[in-house]
């Protein structure tokens, strides 16, 4: 018993120490704002510095609460969620990244800084750093990086493209009157030039003045439609007759116009291309090359036999992102959007085609972005509108189009199936990306399984291509039969063919 | 007398230890109970759907910590060894965080998504819902699930499936008989 006395005392002992040396009391530490110093109640906990949330957020104007998983934090109608479970907060639809998951002591929620660091610069565009030497967490107006800005006007078919190429992300408004364009930067920007006038059937001048670029147009009934493009960080105008708006009127709709009803044109998409070189087959065939080597023919058959214009998103081995692919079907107003793949299956045998169109399933964010978007709809009867906005609606451009897309998508499937004799796999829904801003009925074919030896080598060969070509073409004459029958548009008979377009080459002679 | 004093400091260490102490965090005090749980892993079937299979694992207590675990058994690949795994086999799990507002976030690394994974649509659309489906089939707060690459949002996996937004359990990508 002698023996185990001073056992049983070290086990009793340990825990309890432990637990003390654990449960570190808070501490104070300085809130610096502003308006002034504050103490902020903090904790210490494996290395890590926790800061109460409620205490900074109440110095700053804003509410706690907890919720059934963790808890929300408002301010300045900005509003965020963490949990003690995730080293992650969500902001709005982006990620606010933490060391370490937040903590609750004493039921009350402290929270690493960086968790302040990304909420405030959403929510008051603040900035929070801590100095763990001073014991100061610096709560300050954020420091903007100058962004540098080039500028390029190209008018290609008919359409005056302004590309603002950025150094970095930067965030901007657009506020559109009759006769002028002005792009108002919240960051701060380093222009090119002060002003340059422009040779442009559409664009008249650029003009730098500020955080400001005033594009002056050619005419009052010039209209516009902005898009964000990444990597880099461009904001594109697109600028085309449109009919005349009074001022002060809703500036117009990205919707494709309605001024030339019927399928007049058809933007034609390989997929992948470049370094993104898709699935491979088992002889080696890349399903960049074969998606190339079918809609090369696929775009001389639609305009011999439909007489259409037909656009190709790239007519060489080149990278094009995804979206850059969509826009340039929003861009040529296509009436058609056709992205063509070759499949790929690890399970043996797998083989046929399939055509996709898109799934937007109501996620809690997408159900958030409608209604942002109606909300922003129901405020543009105000001349000014934000680029936001346009963002949004490319979200769900292709929303209002998923009826025609779904006809489109089982006209290309039927037609499929009957020529090629490969196996039906159907018409299906997917959330797939170059589908997402189209905003023309836009399908997307998954020829054959490049994975599959027999149809790889069905894939190579001439006879195969033209006959999926052929189907393709017939099912986009079936469409647009059908859809300007239902809409009331006789067609007049195919004038002569002409010769396909592609953006990259039409972008090289624009006048 | 030494007994007695041996005795008596025994007494005062147990009352310490025994004294009520506030709870540090809601995790670290759950995150040590393991209990094994039957889970649903979804992996492709020979239909080229997603079929479920259950396996018995020791899952933390704390859904976080289960989260993960779930995930990476999902990673190991199918018990039977002629289907074929979902992703990459150089495929890790970097975290697996579940938000107050249902959203799981996955986090996925490893060298063949980093340098891009070259796949056509249908693996892509399996390899994405086999996770949508393995964690809203066994968690039950989860309700979408958003995939991340190396912590970044990532625009696809492969080129086709869009990534930046939080995806549902799709239907038809799963096999009515073996839900």
């Amino acid at each position: 018993m002698k023996r185990l006395a001073p056992i049983i005392v070290l086990a009793i002992l340990v825990p309890a120490l432990t637990s003390i040396v654990l449960a570190q009391q808070p501490s104070q530490a300085t809130l610096r704002t502003a308006t002034g110093d504050r103490p902020v109640t903090t904790v210490q906990m494996s290395g890590q510095t926790y800061f109460s949330a409620g205490d900074v957020l109440t110095a700053l104007g804003g509410t706690i609460a907890p919720d059934s998983t963790g808890f929300r934090v408002t301010l300045n109608n900005t509003v965020a969620a963490f949990g003690p479970d995730s080293r992650f907060g969500v902001v709005r639809d982006d990620l606010i990244e933490m060391p370490a998951p937040p903590v609750i002591v004493d039921g009350k929620p402290y929270v690493p800084w960086q968790f302040f660091h990304g909420f405030l610069k959403r929510a008051i565009d603040n900035e929070a750093a801590w100095d763990p030497a001073a014991r100061v967490l610096a709560i300050h107006s954020a420091q903007h990086n100058v962004v540098s800005v080039q500028a390029s006007v190209t008018n290609v078919q008919d359409i005056s493209k302004v590309v603002l190429t950025l150094s970095g992300p930067a965030e901007y408004g657009i506020i559109r009157q009759p006769g002028a364009y002005t792009i108002s930067f919240r960051t701060p920007i380093h222009a090119p030039f002060a002003e340059q006038a422009v040779e442009d059937p559409y664009v008249q001048k650029l003009a730098f003045a500020g955080n400001e670029l005033r594009i002056q147009l050619s005419a009052p009934d010039v209209v516009g439609d902005a898009y964000k493009l990444e990597n880099p960080f461009r904001i594109v105008l697109d600028f085309r007759k449109g009919s005349t708006t009074a001022p002060g009127a809703a500036p117009p709709s990205i919707s494709r116009p309605v001024d030339q009803p019927g399928i007049r044109t058809i933007v034609i998409d390989p997929g992948h291309g470049g370094k993104e070189v898709g699935a491979i087959g088992p002889a080696g065939m890349m399903e960049k090359d074969a998606t190339l080597a079918v809609c090369r023919k696929l775009a001389v058959s639609l305009g011999a036999k439909l007489g259409a214009r037909v656009v190709l998103t790239r007519d060489e081995d080149a990278v094009v992102s995804l979206d850059q692919r969509t826009a340039i079907a929003n861009q040529y107003k296509a009436d058609l959007f056709l992205s063509v793949h070759m499949n790929a299956a690890v399970v043996k045998g797998a083989h046929g085609s399939e055509t996709y169109f898109l799934s937007l399933d109501a996620s809690d964010e997408l159900a958030k972005k409608a209604a942002e978007a109606e909300n922003a709809v129901s405020a543009a009867a105000q001349p000014t509108t934000s680029s936001d906005l346009k963002l949004i609606l490319w979200d769900l451009a292709q929303q209002e189009y998923l009826n025609e897309s779904s006809k489109f998508a089982s006209a290309i499937q039927e037609e499929m199936n009957r020529a090629t004799g490969v196996q039906n796999r159907g018409v299906k829904q997917a959330p797939f990306k170059v589908l997402v801003g189209a905003t023309m009925p836009a399908a997307l074919v998954e020829v054959a399984f490049i994975t599959n030896p027999e149809e790889e080598a069905k894939l190579k060969k001439d006879d195969f291509q033209n006959m999926v070509v052929e189907a393709i073409t017939r099912a986009v004459q079936r469409y647009k039969t059908d859809y300007e029958t239902r809409i009331g548009v006789a067609q007049p008979p195919p004038a002569a063919p002409p010769a396909p377009a592609t953006a990259t080459a039409a972008a090289r002679t624009g006048t | 007398m030494r007994r007695i004093a041996v005795l008596t400091l025994a007494l005062l260490a147990l009352a310490g230890a025994c004294r009520k102490q506030p709870p540090l965090t809601s995790n670290l005090a759950v995150e040590n109970k393991v209990s094994v749980r039957q889970v649903r892993l979804y992996y492709q079937g020979p239909e080229m759907l997603l079929a479920a299979e259950t396996r018995n694992v020791s899952l933390p207590e704390n859904p976080a910590g289960a989260l993960a675990v779930v995930m990476r058994e999902l990673l190991k690949g199918s018990a039977n060894t002629t289907v074929a795994r979902s992703f990459p086999a150089d495929t890790v799990l970097r975290g697996a965080y579940l938000l107050p507002d249902g959203t799981v976030f996955v986090d996925l690394g490893g060298p063949t998504l980093t340098q891009g994974w070259g796949t056509g649509s249908h693996e892509e659309l399996m390899a994405v819902y086999s996770v949508v489906w393995t964690v809203t089939t066994n968690f039950a707060q989860a309700r979408q699930v958003r995939l991340l690459v190396n912590g970044e949002p990532a625009e696809t996996l492969a080129g086709h499936i869009a990534l930046d937004r939080s995806l549902r359990p799709a239907e038809w990508v799963v096999d009515p008989r073996r839900r």
